[in-house]
């Protein structure tokens, strides 16, 4: 079971880096991630990063709000059309989402989906239906 | 260029005769309440101990506290069976402000706010869009029942919904317009979203603006805007609403009608009269009211008298505009805000914490009342739409409790000061000045 850390940011200058020096100062890398911006004037930063607790803890203890939050993540082919090839199957079980994101693992042969969804468990078992299965977590924290 | 000549032009010792006249009836009327029964039994106070108008510093104020704690009837100096209407103030938390009238109180009224209407240079012949909210807010009413004693076509228009105000000036001729100053900022941008110059395509000749601290700045931009002359307005709801205090066409301060109010200037700190022409509380008392009359009421708004005559040969006392409160309270968009409502808000939302801030700001031209509260990190879950829930709920719960719809901003914990001891918890951006004479 593979986890984001989601931190509540204000839109302001320099808040985003206070996040990244918590991360720089406790040697966590980052795999990918997605800030989102709404019009009252916070959001919300997600981070995939190598090692999630750690980084959560540190966060929190920097004064942060900051929180672990489950996610799917999926494998597929990095050419033209995998991620269309994986959401077509995702919209065939039913699984709509919250966010979504990637990250290449191997340059023109695998990549990764990364899918919040609202309800984690009822986005399992529509899937496992299907024959569909998350990757495990080193596929998904590691290099 | 009168409503009423004899009274408007009444020479100063006249007036402070009437005055007497009519605060010994009011002192009398007043102790048949049980609030004041008690508390002049106690004091040893009567009527007629009343030998001149400057005696009334020997009687006690009366505050809002007291109103609250005496909620409902405890002010009430007839049998309910002769009152004919209420209005109060808004709000869950606490007891709200509540002022009756009866028959007599409801007439006079209408003849001070026509009076004022007059004053400003509104005529029979005009025709009166009021935006305003009517109902327990005194704005809406209070101005009704003025336009038509004086005799204008009124077209009772309510609040919001700009595309319809315009309409409503269409379609009908007005000519003058009560609003709060910060709306009409607003209708101006919808008469330019819809292709409409207000100088041309209405016949709008007159606002009258209050109800909400503006600068003289803020008037002009309106009166330019328009193509009017806007008058300022001054009321609170425990004088009755508005009708207490108006600019006449001189435009050099508002005239505080003084056969309906006994006004005193003091200082918040010493309750000591202030030298002539100097700012200080308004501490005002009711001349003609049956119902429930008022003595002393600290009315918390720091102004001053005018020294001088005016131009307009009216010899009633001319108030400065308010440059201020000698407790939090503060007016937004024409709704009085203490900071203590926003609190008790914030209390009943276990999701966030108990500091706030509340800044106004004046947004393109329109005055905000913004309001940051930090969310609780343990119940942060990264889910972006339960915040956003939050967020939205918070703004319903302070617009139900205020009557105006705050900006509410979600920030990151400890980025309010703590609140202890004497906290900033009210922070004031917009500016305000004083009459330039």
């Amino acid at each position: 079971m593979a986890y984001q850390v989601s931190i509540f940011l204000e839109n302001k200058t320099g808040h985003f880096e206070r996040v990244t020096r918590v991360l720089k100062d406790n040697g966590i890398n980052i795999r990918s991630m997605t800030l989102t911006h709404t019009v009252s004037g916070w959001g919300i930063l997600n981070l995939l990063v190598d090692q999630p607790e750690k980084a959560n803890q540190a966060l929190q203890e920097s004064g942060l709000s900051s929180a672990l939050r489950r996610i799917l993540a999926f494998g597929m082919e990095d050419h033209p059309g995998g991620l269309d090839d994986i959401l077509l199957q995702l919209a065939q079980a039913g699984v709509n989402f919250l966010n979504a994101y990637g990250r290449v693992l191997e340059n023109g042969k695998q990549a990764l989906l990364i899918v919040d969804v609202d309800d984690y468990d009822l986005a399992l078992e529509q899937v496992s239906k299907i024959d569909l299965y998350p990757l495990n977590d080193e596929m998904v924290y590691g290099n | 260029m009168y409503w009423e000549r004899e009274f408007e032009t009444l020479e100063r010792n006249k007036l402070r005769s009437l005055q007497l006249e009519r605060l010994k009836r009011t002192v009398k009327q007043a102790i048949q309440s049980p609030f004041y029964k008690e508390l002049y039994q106690r004091k040893g106070i009567s009527a007629d101990r009343l030998r001149h108008v400057e005696a009334i510093r020997e009687l006690p104020f009366t505050t809002k506290q007291d109103l609250r704690e005496h909620f409902p009837y405890g002010f009430l100096s007839l049998p309910k069976r002769d009152i004919i209407r209420l209005h109060s103030s808004s709000g869950t938390t606490g007891n709200p402000t509540v002022i009756f009238h009866n028959r007599h109180d409801i007439s006079s009224w209408a003849n001070l706010m026509a009076r004022s209407l007059y004053c400003a240079g509104v005529r029979d012949t005009d025709v009166f869009q009021n935006i305003c909210g009517y109902g327990l807010f005194t704005g809406g009413l209070g101005f009704q029942y003025g336009i038509e004693r004086l005799g204008c076509l009124s077209i009772p228009a309510g609040a919001g919904n700009s595309l319809r105000q315009i309409k409503l000036m269409q379609d009908y001729g007005t000519t003058a317009i009560h609003a709060i100053p910060s709306y009409l900022g607003r209708l101006y941008e919808v008469f330019q979203a819809e292709g409409l110059d207000p100088r041309k395509d209405t016949d709008l000749r007159l606002f009258v603006i209050g109800a909400e601290p503006h600068t003289e700045e803020q008037r002009q931009r309106i009166e330019d805007m328009f193509g009017v002359k806007a008058y300022n307005s001054f009321g609170l709801s425990e004088m009755n609403g508005p009708g207490v205090a108006f600019e006449c066409t001189e435009q050099a301060g508002l005239h505080i009608w003084e056969d309906a109010f006994l006004i005193e200037i003091i200082d918040p700190e010493t309750l000591e009269p202030v030298p002539d022409g100097e700012f200080g509380e308004l501490v005002m008392t009711t001349l003609d009211r049956e119902a429930m009359p008022l003595i002393r009421y600290r009315t918390r708004d720091i102004t001053r008298i005018i020294p001088g005559v005016c131009a307009c040969g009216r010899t009633h006392a001319r108030l400065d505009r308010i440059t201020g409160r000698s407790d939090d309270m503060f007016i937004v968009k024409g709704c009085n805000v203490f900071p203590m409502q926003i609190e008790g808000v914030l209390l009943k939302v276990p999701e966030v914490g108990s500091d706030y801030l509340i800044t106004l700001e004046r947004i393109n031209g329109v005055d905000e009342m913004i309001v940051e509260v930090e969310v609780k990190k343990d119940w942060f879950n990264g889910d972006i739409a339960r915040l956003d829930r939050l967020s939205k709920f918070i703004t319903h719960q302070i617009r139900d409790e205020v009557l105006t719809k705050p900006i509410v901003r979600l920030v990151e914990p400890g980025s309010i000061p703590k609140s202890a001891g004497k906290a900033v918890r009210v922070l004031d951006k917009r500016v305000f000045d004083s009459v330039k004479l």
